[in-house]
């Protein structure tokens, strides 16, 4: 694919284009003092000088709650309403490469024994342009995870801050293809490529966390039982690392009734919640909590890997910022990989 | 400060007067930052630490709700003032009683949540709201004690931040309430952060009947929001911790201290002071209130 | 309870300066409990008195057991305001249910106010059994002050989070 340039002040234009245009544009936009992906009516609303928004994009092809099917049988008769399949032409502008990473890799899952069409077609109704981070902090390690704070990884397009403020412009996909096509006018045919590669070589000198991921997967295999899990018992069981998590997908099948009519709600769930795999009878294989973290942590690293071969981590570090006891993944993952070489 | 703590933390485990420390240890990513350590091992107490960024009350890790913790052993706790209040509503609460722990309590003059805000040092400025009051910088009980004790603020509260939200229309009550509610994802963190949310089985997790949708939509989420809070009302010592936990910035203190707020001015009760007092729920008097009732 | 034509007649006067839509009337949900309000509420009935139709009665041991859950279910459910009626102080069949009520609901109004609820919504009253004309009172009171108030929309408008209004106006607006 070419590649194109976009001027230093361009991406407001983009933005206003784009809503131009009639498409959903979704950005990092202020909300009462907490700064998250949202749909934005106008370039102004966009805040794009941002490190990383706390909960992650995976909402836009995944949301907290949708119906799967309303029902009704207030008439006598049970009547079934299916959920519409309609979702809007969505462009996500901004994401950070860890964000956008996340959707690729949440593909294996929800196409893998079934489609789970409510994602895939919203995975197909949205376009995403890409950010290279500018800022990084400790808890950033996604250069261990075979990912980058320029990866093109989810991106259809990605743009990357060039030392003269222009935006380099990487088209990944037919999709970013398509629409730069639409966006032609704001797009300068060709690009710097040396300097692309400086500001990529600047953007990965911010990571500086390294951790040996595949050492670390190496010892999670044969250490399920290990007392580096019991060490984890401060993990107080809530789900606050779940939910930021760009990665994390459970989620729960409810109905949800008032009456005599509701909805079949598809919600976020948590493998650290006490009622994750709790049986009818009562009995808890995870009866304690450091168990259900380990099952975070061996879904992501190794069972998640196992399977689809990649792992069910972007790197963002949101899910140690967020702890509310300050467990770091990357320490989890170090003292593993540590363990894995002793 | 962290030295004395260690050589108090090291004698408890030596001399077996207690099996684990609850205390705070630095976060190695972000030294900063704290986080909640267990010490067993007398070997291990030079990881124990005491500074403004302290701000986890570790009196979460008493209760049944925390039952790996507590099959450890006997326990000493680290605990600030407001972690001490804690600890006596859960002793009012019957859930463990003073004999069943040791209290290592630290002298305070208030803390920082806000990481962002840390320069290094306590200021006026990046003070956590909740110590503005504060009557409990030398915490009311203890076995021990870090650091010269303090005296408390020499101020009352004047429940302000409470009394602004209140002053406003109930329509933009509703609005501002919703706005915040809105961004609810659900994840608990305020409740098992809460060392008063020791419940086995918390209503929102019931599902016969399912009292609470576990949906994260705004009809579900104020359900649990007014529930947790009403759940809290008369025990919740306004330790703050669900409000820095929350991964969204929900204001949930506010909500606690409204009804912190009626108790005091209808019961004259504030809770986390007194472990013999009949919590103001369990009790009534006759003479009580009721002119909302016709 | 009522006839269906005084109760026509009665709700086409009610109606001038009513604030909710065409035909809308509200809908009461009124916890009570079984040994005095229930009673107070049988006695009006077998006594033939006249009241607005729109209370649903839920009977409970207790003001006691009425939890605040209860009064959440009922507004996701569609109701425009509540009644908590139990026994006089006192009175309660089991001593002192009402009196731990009685605190309980102090608060919780309180934490509803805080949210923004008007508390014409959410009302409180003793009826005892002996109290027939009291509960008649109470309900059309309680009923007049909801229909000034009008349907409660903002709640309701919690209950349509599924409609995804922006996709839709989205999907539109490229058409």
């Amino acid at each position: 694919m070419e590649h194109r340039t976009l001027a230093g002040d361009g991406l407001p234009a983009l933005i206003d284009e784009l809503i131009k245009k009639g498409m959903r544009v979704i950005a990092p936009t202020q909300r009462n003092g907490d700064l998250a992906f949202g749909q934005v009516s106008s370039s102004a609303e966009a805040v794009l000088d941002y490190f990383l928004c706390k909960r992650s994009a995976k909402e836009i092809v995944f949301p907290r709650t949708e119906a799967i099917l309303g029902f009704d049988r207030s008439g006598g008769e049970v009547k079934v309403e299916p959920p519409s399949m309609q979702f809007p032409e969505t462009v996500v502008v901004g994401a950070r490469p860890c964000d956008a990473a996340s959707l690729p890799i949440l593909d294996h899952i929800f196409t893998w024994d079934c489609d789970d069409e409510l994602f895939t077609r919203r995975r197909e109704a949205t376009t995403v342009i890409g950010l290279t981070c500018t800022t990084a902090d400790n808890f950033c390690f996604c250069t261990s995870v075979g990912l980058s704070p320029d990866n093109t990884a989810g991106s259809d397009i990605l743009l990357t801050q060039l030392e003269d403020g222009q935006f380099f412009v990487e088209v990944v996909t037919d999709k970013g293809e398509k629409l730069a096509a639409e966006l032609g006018e704001l797009f300068r045919e060709g690009g710097d490529e040396s300097a692309r590669q400086k500001a990529g070589e600047k953007a990965r000198a911010l990571v500086t966390r390294s951790v040996d991921v595949s050492k670390a997967k190496g010892w999670l295999d044969d250490h399920f039982d290990d007392e580096m899990w019991e060490s984890w018992m401060t993990c107080l069981g809530c789900g606050a690392c779940t939910f930021v998590c760009p990665t994390c997908h459970c989620f729960d099948i409810v109905d949800e009734v008032q009456g005599l009519s509701g909805h079949r709600c598809k919600n976020w769930d948590a493998c650290t919640f006490w009622h994750f795999t709790v049986h009818a009878s009562g009995h808890n294989p995870r009866d304690v909590q450091y168990k259900r973290y380990r099952q975070r942590i061996l879904h992501k690293f190794r069972y998640y890997k196992d399977r689809f071969g990649v792992t069910l981590c972007t790197g963002c570090g949101r899910c140690s910022r967020h702890c509310p006891v300050g467990i770091d993944i990357a320490e989890v993952l170090e003292t593993a990989a540590g363990s894995a070489a002793s | 400060m962290s030295k004395g703590l260690q050589d108090i933390a090291r004698e408890l485990l030596e001399k077996g007067e207690v099996q684990v420390v609850v205390g705070w240890g630095a976060v190695k990513a972000d030294p900063d930052r704290t986080r909640p350590i267990l010490v067993t091992d007398p070997d291990e107490v030079g990881e124990l630490v005491w500074n403004p960024r302290c701000v986890n009350n570790l009196a979460v890790y008493l209760t049944k709700a925390k039952s790996d913790v507590q099959a450890l052993g006997k326990a000493a706790i680290v605990a600030k003032g407001c972690d001490v209040k804690a600890i006596t509503g859960l002793i009012q609460e019957m859930q463990f009683s003073r004999d069943d722990l040791v209290i290592i309590g630290v002298a305070c003059k208030g803390v920082v949540s806000d990481g962002s805000l840390w320069q290094g040092e306590l200021t006026e400025e990046n003070r956590d709201l909740k110590c503005r009051f504060c009557d409990v910088r030398t915490p009311r009980t203890y076995d021990h004690l870090v650091g010269e004790e303090v005296p408390p603020v020499d101020a009352e509260d004047d429940w302000k931040d409470v009394r602004e939200l209140e002053e406003k229309t109930p329509r933009e009550r509703w609005d501002y309430w919703q706005e915040q509610f809105e961004r609810c994802i659900r994840c608990y963190a305020c409740r098992q952060a809460c060392p008063f949310c020791y419940c086995t089985r918390c209503i929102a997790d019931k599902t016969l009947p399912r009292w609470i949708e576990s949906g994260q939509h705004p009809r579900a989420n104020l359900a649990w929001n007014i529930i947790r809070a009403m759940h809290l009302a008369g025990r919740c010592v306004e330790c703050g911790e669900c409000e820095r936990v929350c991964p969204v910035g929900i204001p949930l203190n506010l909500l606690n201290r409204e009804l912190a707020k009626e108790v005091a001015v209808e019961y004259g009760y504030r809770a986390g002071y007194d472990s013999e007092a009949p919590p103001p729920f369990a009790t009534y008097r006759e003479e009580d209130d009721q002119s909302f009732i016709r | 309870m009522t006839t269906a034509d005084s109760q026509s007649s009665e709700q086409e006067q009610r109606r001038e300066g009513a604030v909710g839509p065409e035909g809308w009337e509200p809908k009461i949900v009124a916890f009570v409990c079984n040994w005095c309000t229930y009673a107070g509420a049988d006695l009006a009935g077998t006594s033939r008195l006249q009241y607005q139709p729109n209370v649903r009665i839920i009977k409970l041991p207790c003001t006691g057991r009425i939890d605040p859950v209860f009064i959440v279910r009922a507004y996701e459910g569609g109701a425009d305001g509540v009644l908590v009626s139990g026994c006089h102080p006192g009175d309660c069949h089991y001593s002192s249910g009402n009196y731990h009520a009685r605190r309980r609901f102090a608060l919780f109004r309180k934490l509803m106010e805080f949210v923004g609820v008007d508390l014409d919504r959410l009302q409180f009253s003793w009826v005892s059994a002996a109290e027939g004309a009291k509960w008649v009172d109470v309900i059309n009171d309680v009923t007049n002050r909801v229909r000034a108030l009008g349907p409660f929309t903002e709640y309701q408008a919690l209950s349509r989070w599924w409609k995804e209004v922006p996709d839709e106006q989205a999907i539109e607006q490229r058409a």
